[in-house]
């Protein structure tokens, strides 16, 4: 009884003619296209704008310091990559060493510009 | 020559006395073989924080941005000059810096950490200080003798 089960599995094509028609039948899907489904890959905001950072741009530059310590935000709080928070803190560094920046201030002025990210929601948790 | 971005905060003063010493400054960089690109005025305001210079302390400056191209040799020497000027608060010198293009890497940032390249960078080297454990050999699954 096993041996016909096994019989009936077993497909009666021959697998030479199987091999044949897949590769001229216009109507197989190609399986080596890339995934239409993947998902766009997410980028942080100064990227994404193409902004250049810079260290006369005070206003941009404040958007990432605490209004209440002056302390630069992490990577964890402002969400940008790597490569951007770099940049990011040696402007900031430069701006407040040639005098155009506050170290433990933000200007008044700025304080009403729009958050970039949530303080309060850091992307990974932290000590503070 | 190399560009470079020259800040000096000015102390607040009337224009023809802000103009000889612009003229001044400026001069101290011909003097030296560089040139200057650009000259821009970055308006008169309060300062960040107090800067005391010259013996008296400072809380409004003048701020002006130089783009020149100086010899790297002088610069030394322009910075010393202009520490001497009593009109000057403060002044720094940049390199002018050309914008590299990258690719931003926030999707593999966010990534849970055994996926990251730079946590598994730290695990392998983890692993690489940890401690040989002797192989006693005896076929036993415990040590025969006495510790
Ligand atoms: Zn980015």
């Amino acid at each position: 009884m096993n041996t016909l089960l096994i019989q009936r599995l077993i497909p009666k094509m021959p697998l030479r003619y199987i091999i044949r028609s897949a590769s001229t039948d216009a109507d197989v899907p190609n399986f080596d296209m890339e995934n239409p489904f993947e998902k766009e890959k997410p980028q942080c905001i100064l990227c994404k704008h193409k902004i250049v950072v810079d260290y006369k741009n005070i206003r941009l530059l404040s958007q990432f310091q605490s209004s209440y310590t002056g302390q630069i935000y992490g990577r964890h709080i402002t969400g940008l990559c790597k490569k951007q928070q770099e940049l990011l803190e040696t402007e900031i560094k430069k701006a407040q060493n040639s005098g155009m920046m506050g170290f433990y201030t933000k200007e008044p002025i700025f304080l009403q510009d729009p958050e970039l990210y949530d303080v309060e929601r850091p992307i990974r948790p932290h000590r503070f | 020559m190399i560009p470079y971005e020259l800040i000096v905060l000015f102390r607040v003063m009337p224009k023809p006395e802000l103009t000889t010493a612009i003229k001044r400054t400026a001069n101290a960089i011909f003097d030296r073989g560089g040139l200057i690109r650009k000259l821009e005025n970055l308006g008169t305001r309060e300062t960040p924080y107090k800067i005391s210079s010259n013996g008296m302390p400072h809380r409004q400056a003048s701020y002006f941005l130089y783009e020149c191209n100086i010899p790297p040799s002088k610069i030394g020497d322009i910075i010393n000059e202009y520490s001497r000027d009593v009109d000057i608060i403060k002044k720094d010198i940049y390199k002018k810096t050309i914008p590299e293009q990258f690719e931003c890497t926030l999707h593999e940032e966010m990534q849970p950490p055994p996926y990251r390249k730079d946590v598994q960078e730290i695990m392998a080297l983890a692993r690489r200080k940890e401690k040989r454990k002797f192989k006693a050999n005896t076929g036993m699954d415990y040590y025969p003798f006495q510790k």
